[in-house]
């Protein structure tokens, strides 16, 4: 699907100039450029953060706050590396798209944001992770606290096999919230789009809801604990495209409030809610490092690496 | 009118058919032959039972009241004078249920019968039950009443009376021919429909609670040891056998689940804790005379619990402490990783998450592997007599610490009497054995399946 829309968009409609980059290597061509970086990519569309990295990044058209800034993350489980000094900033409320074909260690870098993978044995991390002035990393600091600030939507929509109203009320329970309880489930359910379908049956099993409720609810669940962050790993990749849609227009409104990242393997889906993406790829060795980060727009339309340009047309991933 | 006619006789659907059940005709005999056996067979029973069985089986009719130094002894009815309920009995119960198919094919048929009527033919056991009961405790007055007003025996009470006076074997027919064949019918409408299998449940608890009844005597559960076949009984063992279990579980069951989340939710997997797991498996092999052995010389001689029911509790809890642990990590595994992930993400510390989310729904899971472990603690004899629990015991317990008996080790001992009765009432002890057991096992089973979350 992806394949096909950018390749359309890009090879069969000569009329649209839609980067010069793109006039440049015509999809047949069979000898690619130096790799890596284009040839025009030094004229000013990019820069390199770092030359030994190979990571570009676009530079920012508007002014933006950070909620976190990477400096040269790597990420272990055992002695496998999973991904490879990234460095990045992650705007605050804007929506941030991490692309990248299968195993490029997108899942585990969203996982190291909010010290989910403490929970594997013998994963560990590396580099600095900077939120609101301290190292997220750094053992010293409370993972339970980073996970009450940073939350997190799964892959797979996992309600508790409670309440709906349960469900909810959770996070915001064991926290030691004593406000009003029955408000705050009401705020949440309807800032996930979900009050409406559920006002009447919030003692049913949030598990007898269908798929997207399902994951609205765990969206409603991670804001009940007013997170700043809200992490979502492939929150839609188990839902139909109306479930999807849905999803995407709540993150786009959540994106007023909350810092989204997100992973995702549909780009188009990457294309339509994010405002940054950054695109991550394993190389020989599997170990994921950071490609190209910059506004979505300027990533689609404007790609500077080759290798990114080669995933977004859908030559490779 | 005229615009309907031609489509008068064809509806827009096709005429109801009902699919042919795909019974060969010789089947349908051998059902239809085993159903009137069996209905025949079971009435017989019945009228067996309440009629002629009421006066042997009930104190009043083979009752003989002997004088032994002064006191007054009733040699209650001896199993010989029932053996023939034995081949009968599963026969009858079992027949129905081949049949049931073809009742099912019968019952689809009468939709005239009313739900009402139906219900009230299947309760027909309870009533039978209740009734039964009525005559077996005024047939106890009426030996008491007959004593009094000095006539020698009972020969007869009020059922028996009303059978002969009304014509005993037209009541026989009456039960067998109408009664028997509704209640069966009822019972295989009501198991036809999954909604109304429920309502079967009463029924049919009360009519193995009467047929227990019928074969169990409440003097033997009330009764306490004695050196008389007649009159001893398994009060003693029952009581003791209840309160042992009740401390075996309270010991057991918090030990063994602790040392299930250990395991599973904080170990680390590293030599340590291999070691650990693979000792558990090791321990659940070991034979439970060692088990007894080590009892004896831990609880009983260095910790001095003596020979008490505290000792013995303490033994068993040893004995099932690694089933436990083993379905407790089981159920602790059914808990999928998401759920764990999903309350971390929201702020939860490990025990929160281990208390407000893995606990409760593993919980079912547990207390199975829990039931299950009491059943086999239930039925162990060899460590207690390593421990030495007593034989004979003609009081009950109060304390921990007093001396205590089980019922395994009563019908160990009575089996291992000389005189013919005690072998009796032995087999009677294991009969009361197996279906504390059998309840037990049903227990497990229906928490399994009602506690089960299917995520």
């Amino acid at each position: 699907m992806a394949r096909n829309f950018f390749t359309v968009m890009r090879s069969s409609a000569p009329t649209r100039t839609a980067s010069p980059a793109s006039n440049q290597t015509p999809s047949g061509q069979v000898t690619a450029p130096p790799p890596n970086m284009k040839q025009d990519a030094a004229a000013g569309v990019g820069v390199h953060l770092d030359p030994n990295l190979e990571a570009v990044r676009h530079d920012f058209t508007e002014e933006v706050e950070t909620a976190l800034q990477l400096r040269n993350v790597s990420a272990f489980y055992g002695s496998f590396q999973a991904i490879d000094k990234m460095t990045m900033p992650i705007p605050r409320n804007r929506v941030t798209a991490l692309i990248g074909p299968s195993g490029c260690g997108k899942s585990t870098l969203l996982r190291c944001f909010n010290r989910m993978n403490d929970l594997i044995p013998g994963a560990r991390i590396e580099g600095e992770i900077e939120f609101e002035g301290r190292n997220l990393i750094d053992p010293n600091v409370d993972a339970v606290e980073v996970r009450r600030r940073i939350g997190m939507v799964f892959q797979k929509p996992n309600p508790f096999p409670k309440s709906i109203y349960e469900n909810v009320a959770f996070g915001a329970r064991i926290n030691g919230y004593s406000g009003d309880m029955d408000r705050l489930v009401e705020d949440s359910l309807r800032r996930a789009a979900l009050w409406d379908e559920v006002k009447d049956e919030l003692d049913k099993s949030g598990l007898a809801l269908s798929g997207g409720q399902q994951q609205r609810l765990c969206i409603a669940r991670a804001i009940a604990v007013q997170p700043e962050i809200i992490l979502m790993d492939e929150p839609a990749s188990a839902l139909d495209p109306v479930a999807t849609l849905k999803i995407e227009d709540l993150m786009r409104e959540l994106a007023e409030e909350y810092t989204i990242v997100v992973v995702t393997h549909n780009m188009q889906q990457a294309g339509r809610v994010s405002d940054y993406t950054a695109f991550l790829l394993a190389g020989e060795e599997r170990v994921g490092r950071l490609v190209e980060f910059g506004p979505t727009q300027d990533i689609f339309t404007n790609p500077i690496d080759q290798r990114t340009e080669d995933y977004i047309t859908g030559r490779y991933g | 009118m005229s615009a309907a006619t031609p489509t008068a006789g064809i509806t827009p659907y096709a005429p109801r058919i009902r699919a042919r059940r795909g019974l060969s005709v010789g089947f349908m005999v051998i059902a239809l032959l085993a159903i009137t056996a069996s209905m025949l067979m079971l009435g017989a029973l019945i009228v067996e039972i309440a009629v002629d069985g009421a006066a042997r089986l009930f104190t009043d009719g083979s009752a003989t009241v002997q004088e032994v130094r002064g006191e007054t002894l009733i040699d209650l009815p001896t199993p010989e004078n029932m053996n023939w309920l034995a081949w009968a009995m599963p026969v009858a119960i079992l027949l129905p249920f081949l049949g049931l198919r073809v009742v099912r094919s019968l019952i689809a048929d009468i939709p005239a019968l009313a739900e009402r009527a139906i219900g009230f033919a299947t309760t027909l056991p309870v009533a039978v039950f209740v009734h039964i009961l009525y005559v077996r405790f005024e047939s106890a007055y009426y030996i008491e009443y007959a004593k009094a007003i000095g006539v020698d025996g009972a020969s007869g009470n009020i059922f028996q009376l009303f059978a002969e006076a009304s014509g005993f074997q037209f009541v026989r027919l009456i039960v067998a021919g109408l009664i028997l064949p509704l209640g069966i019918i009822a019972a295989g409408w009501f198991w036809s429909n999954r909604l109304r299998r429920p309502s079967l449940l009463l029924p049919a608890i009360a009519t193995a609670a009467w047929v227990v009844y019928l074969f169990l005597d409440p003097f033997f559960l009330s009764s306490y040891p004695s050196r008389l076949p007649a009159q001893a009984g398994l009060f003693s063992a029952i009581t003791g056998t209840l309160y042992m279990m009740v401390i075996t579980a309270a010991v057991a069951f918090p030990l063994g689940v602790g040392a299930a989340i250990y395991l599973e939710e904080y170990a680390r997997r590293n030599w340590f804790s291999r070691m650990i797991q693979v000792n558990i498996s090791n321990l659940a092999g070991v034979p439970s005379i060692i088990y007894g052995l080590l009892g004896l010389q831990v609880f009983v001689r260095v910790l001095e619990f003596e020979r008490s029911v505290l000792a013995g509790a303490c033994t068993m809890a040893l004995l099932v402490m690694p089933i436990i642990i083993v379905s407790a990590q089981e159920a602790l595994r059914t808990v999928p990783p998401s759920m764990r992930e999903a309350a971390y993400a929201v702020g939860a510390t490990r025990w929160q998450v281990i208390r407000f989310h893995v606990l409760p729904y593993a919980f079912g899971g547990m207390l199975t592997g829990n039931i299950l472990a009491m059943s086999r603690a239930i039925g162990e004899t060899a460590p207690l007599i390593a421990i030495g629990a007593l034989t004979f015991i003609a009081f009950l317990a109060d304390s921990p610490t007093d001396d205590f008996t089980v019922m395994p080790i009563q019908v160990f001992n009575w089996v291992t009497r000389p005189q013919s009765g005690f072998h009796e009432i032995a087999a009677s002890g294991i009969i009361v054995l197996m279906l504390v057991l059998l309840v037990m096992n049903a227990a497990a089973i229906v928490m399994r399946q009602r506690t089960r979350t299917d995520w």
